[in-house]
C-alpha cells in the first residue's frame, strides 16, 4: 500500500482524535462511549506510529504522530491527586518517628539554639559586651521593638486579633519554606537558621536586660506562643539541611536518585512543621496580645512544650521496624 | 525513528504502557518564563479579586474577613503552583496559555506531592536575591534572579531547574503540528519520468527517509541549490537506471519520490511489511486515484 493511500484512510482516526483532545481531559463524568472511543483511538494512532519506520511515513508526519500521541497520553493519564486519608497518618506517625531520628533536625536544633543562646547572653551582658545588641539588631530594630512594646498588654480590639493571626500564618509559615527551601543549598540554608537564631536571641536578651522598661510587656508577650514557633523554624531549617545534605552524602546512590528520594522523605516534616506555624500563629494572634493574665501564658507555653514533647519522644521513639537513617 | 534518541537535541523520549515510544520536546527558559509571568499577573489578579471581596465582606464579619485575605494570600503564594498542578493534570494557567506541562521523568503525569514540591522549592531557584538597596534604593524590596535556577537548567540535561531535579519532572511542550501529509509532485515531466524507473528497484527505508526531506524542502531551494543538494543522492541512481547524464537531478529525485509515496504501479510487487494496521478501526475509504495524488490536509 503506497504511503497517500494509507494517510488517506488514518486521518480520519486521526483528527477525530485531535478533536477529542481538543475537548479536554477525560474525567469522571465523560460518556463512556467517548472514552473507549478515544482509548481505541489513541491506540491505533500508537500502533501507526510504531509502525512509521515499516510505513516508510514522510518525517513530517513522523512528527505529528509524535505530537498527537503525546497530546493524547496526557489526555488519559491525569495527575494522581493528594491521598487526604493517609495524612493523620503521616502527620501523627511518620513525622515524629522521622523528626526523633533525623540527625539534620537534630544537628539544626543545636545549631540554632547555640546560636540562640550565645546571641541571648552577649546582648544581655550590658558591662562585657556594650554594643553587640545594637550592632545585630540595629538602633531602628530596637527603637521598633521598644515602642511596640511600650504599652502593657491589656488586649485590643478583637478585629485585629484576627487579622493578626492571618498576617501570621503568612508571613512566619513562609519564613519557614524559605528556611526549608534554601536548605537545598545548604549553605544559604545554615545561614537563615543562624541569622534568625542570632536575631531573636538578640532581641530576647536586650529585652532581658534589667534596664530596659519594656522587658516585661516583652516576655509577657512573646512567653505564649514561642514553644511552637521556634520549635517549626528549627524543623524547617533541619528540613532543609536534610534536603541539601542528601546531595552531599548520597548513601550509596547517585545524587539526583538521592535527592529525589529525600524530598518524598522530607514531607512529613514540613507537614509537621505547617501545623506547628499554625498553631503558633493561633495562640500568637488570639492569645498573646489578650488581656490573660501571664501566669495563664505560662501555662499555655508549658502546656504546649509538654504537647511537643509528648509528640518528638513517645510518639517518636523508634520503634524498631525501621533502620535508622542519619 | 531508533537513531534519534542519540541525537543532540531538547527532545526525550517516552516509553508508554502501550510499549509506544514518542518524543516531546523539552520546554527551556524562553517558554518558561513567560509561563511564569503570566502566573504572576493571574496570581496577583486573584488576590485582587479576593481582597475586594475580603473588605467587602470585612464589613460584615471584621477581622475574620481580613485574617481569610492573609490566608488566601499565604496559600496563592506558596500553593498557587502545586494546587494548579495537581487539579490541572501537571498545568497552571500559563502553563497552559504558553503550551507547556509538567510531567515526571518518564513520562508519567506528576503526584501532588512532587507538584507542591517543584514549587515550593522555586525559593531555591530564586536565589541570590538582590536588593534595591544594591543600587541606592530602599532596603525593603528584594528581587529574585533567577541565576541559580538559570544555571541549574543549563547544566542538566532536560532543562531542569533545582526544584525539578529534586522532584524529578520535566516541563514538556504540548504543541499542535500540522498534518502536511504527502507532497503532491506538480511537474508533469516528474510523473511521466516516474513510469521508466525500473520496476525491481526497491527504495529502502533510509531512501524514503531522504527522498522525503528532499522533497519536502525543495520548495525553499533556488534551482542551482537543488541540483547541488540532490547531485549526491541522484548521480549514482542515474548510473544504475543508465539514464542519460544530462537528466535533471531534482527530477529524477521527484519523480522517485512520486512512485515511492504517491503512484500506484500497476505491475508492481506488494510491500510485504506496509500495510493495514492491527487496530485499523473504520473500514478503508475508496482507493483515491493514483493519478491525482494526494492533497495537503491543512497547511499550517
Amino acid at each position: 500500500m503506497k504511503v497517500s493511500e494509507l494517510l488517506e484512510q488514518r486521518r480520519q482516526n486521526w483528527r477525530e482524535l485531535e478533536q477529542l483532545c481538543e475537548g479536554g481531559p477525560v474525567r469522571r463524568w465523560t460518556a463512556a462511549a467517548t472514552v473507549a472511543r478515544f482509548g481505541s483511538l489513541y491506540r491505533a494512532a500508537c500502533a501507526d506510529l510504531a509502525l512509521a519506520d515499516a510505513y516508510q511515513l514522510p518525517p513530517d508526519t513522523v512528527q505529528y504522530l509524535h505530537r498527537l500521541v503525546g497530546r493524547a497520553h496526557n489526555q488519559l493519564y491525569r495527575t494522581q491527586p493528594f491521598n487526604v486519608a493517609v495524612w493523620t497518618e503521616v502527620l501523627f506517625v511518620e513525622a515524629p518517628q522521622r523528626i526523633f531520628r533525623d540527625g539534620c533536625v537534630q544537628l539544626a536544633f543545636c545549631i540554632f539554639w547555640g546560636a540562640f543562646l550565645l546571641s541571648f547572653f552577649l546582648a544581655l551582658s550590658k558591662e562585657s559586651f556594650p554594643h553587640y545588641a545594637e550592632e545585630m539588631l540595629s538602633t531602628e530594630e530596637i527603637e521598633k521593638l521598644e515602642s511596640n512594646f511600650s504599652e502593657p498588654i491589656s488586649g485590643r480590639d478583637p478585629t485585629m486579633n484576627y487579622a493578626m493571626a492571618g498576617f501570621y500564618i503568612q508571613h512566619n509559615t513562609g519564613i519557614g519554606f524559605k528556611c526549608f527551601a534554601s536548605g537545598l543549598l545548604v549553605v544559604p540554608g545554615i545561614f537563615i537558621c543562624l541569622y534568625n537564631a542570632a536575631f531573636l536571641g538578640a532581641a530576647f536578651g536586650y529585652m532581658a536586660r534589667p534596664d530596659v522598661v519594656e522587658g516585661a510587656n516583652f516576655f509577657h508577650f512573646v512567653t505564649a506562643h514561642g514553644p511552637f514557633e521556634l520549635t517549626a523554624i528549627v524543623l524547617a531549617a533541619g528540613a532543609g539541611l536534610r534536603l541539601g545534605w542528601s546531595w552531599i552524602d548520597t548513601r550509596g546512590m547517585t545524587r539526583l536518585a538521592s535527592l529525589r528520594q529525600t524530598a518524598v522523605e522530607c514531607m512529613p516534616i514540613i507537614g509537621a512543621m505547617m501545623v506547628l506555624f499554625f498553631l503558633a500563629a493561633l495562640i500568637e494572634g488570639l492569645l498573646s496580645p489578650s488581656s490573660a493574665p501571664y501566669s495563664v501564658k505560662a501555662a499555655v507555653a508549658i502546656l504546649s512544650s509538654g504537647a511537643l514533647m509528648f509528640y518528638f519522644v513517645i510518639l517518636g521513639f523508634p520503634r524498631g521496624n525501621e533502620d535508622a537513617t542519619r | 525513528m531508533s537513531d534519534s534518541t542519540s541525537q543532540i537535541d531538547s527532545t526525550i523520549e517516552i516509553v508508554t504502557p502501550e510499549n509506544i515510544a514518542f518524543h516531546y520536546r523539552v520546554a527551556g527558559p524562553f517558554r518558561r518564563f513567560p509561563a511564569f509571568f503570566v502566573d504572576m499577573l493571574v496570581r496577583w489578579a486573584l488576590v485582587l479579586v479576593i481582597g475586594i471581596a475580603c473588605s467587602a465582606a470585612g464589613m460584615v464579619l471584621g477581622g475574620a474577613a481580613i485574617a481569610l485575605l492573609f490566608v488566601t494570600y499565604f496559600v496563592l503564594e506558596w500553593f498557587y503552583g502545586g494546587l494548579f498542578e495537581t487539579f490541572m493534570n501537571g498545568q497552571t494557567p500559563g502553563k497552559w496559555a504558553l503550551g507547556i506541562r509538567v510531567l515526571s521523568l518518564d513520562g508519567q503525569p506528576i503526584n501532588g506531592v512532587q507538584a507542591v514540591m517543584r514549587n515550593v522549592l522555586r525559593f531555591a531557584d530564586m536565589m541570590p536575591l538582590i536588593s534595591l538597596q544594591v543600587f541606592g534604593g530602599p532596603p525593603y524590596y528584594v528581587f529574585p534572579t533567577f541565576v541559580l535556577g538559570l544555571l541549574t537548567m543549563t547544566l542538566s540535561r532536560h532543562f531542569q531547574r533545582f526544584g525539578d531535579l529534586v522532584c524529578g519532572t520535566i516541563v514538556v511542550m504540548e504543541e499542535r503540528y500540522w498534518l502536511t501529509g504527502v507532497a503532491r509532485i506538480e511537474d508533469q515531466r516528474a510523473r511521466e519520468l516516474a513510469e521508466y524507473l525500473p520496476l525491481d528497484f526497491r527504495v529502502s527505508r533510509s531512501l524514503a527517509r531522504a527522498l522525503a526531506a528532499y522533497v519536502d524542502r525543495r520548495r525553499f531551494f533556488s534551482s542551482d541549490r537543488r541540483r547541488e543538494v540532490a547531485r549526491h543522492l541522484a548521480q549514482p541512481l542515474l548510473e544504475r537506471f543508465g539514464f542519460p547524464e544530462d537528466t535533471s537531478y531534482d527530477l529524477l529525485l521527484c519523480a522517485l519520490y512520486h512512485r515511492t509515496f504517491v503512484a500506484r504501479h500497476p505491475g508492481e510487487l506488494p510491500e510485504p511489511d506496509a500495510g493495514g494496521s492491527p487496530f485499523l478501526l473504520a473500514p478503508a475509504p475508496a482507493v483515491v486515484p493514483s493519478e491525482s495524488g494526494s492533497t495537503p490536509a491543512s497547511s499550517p
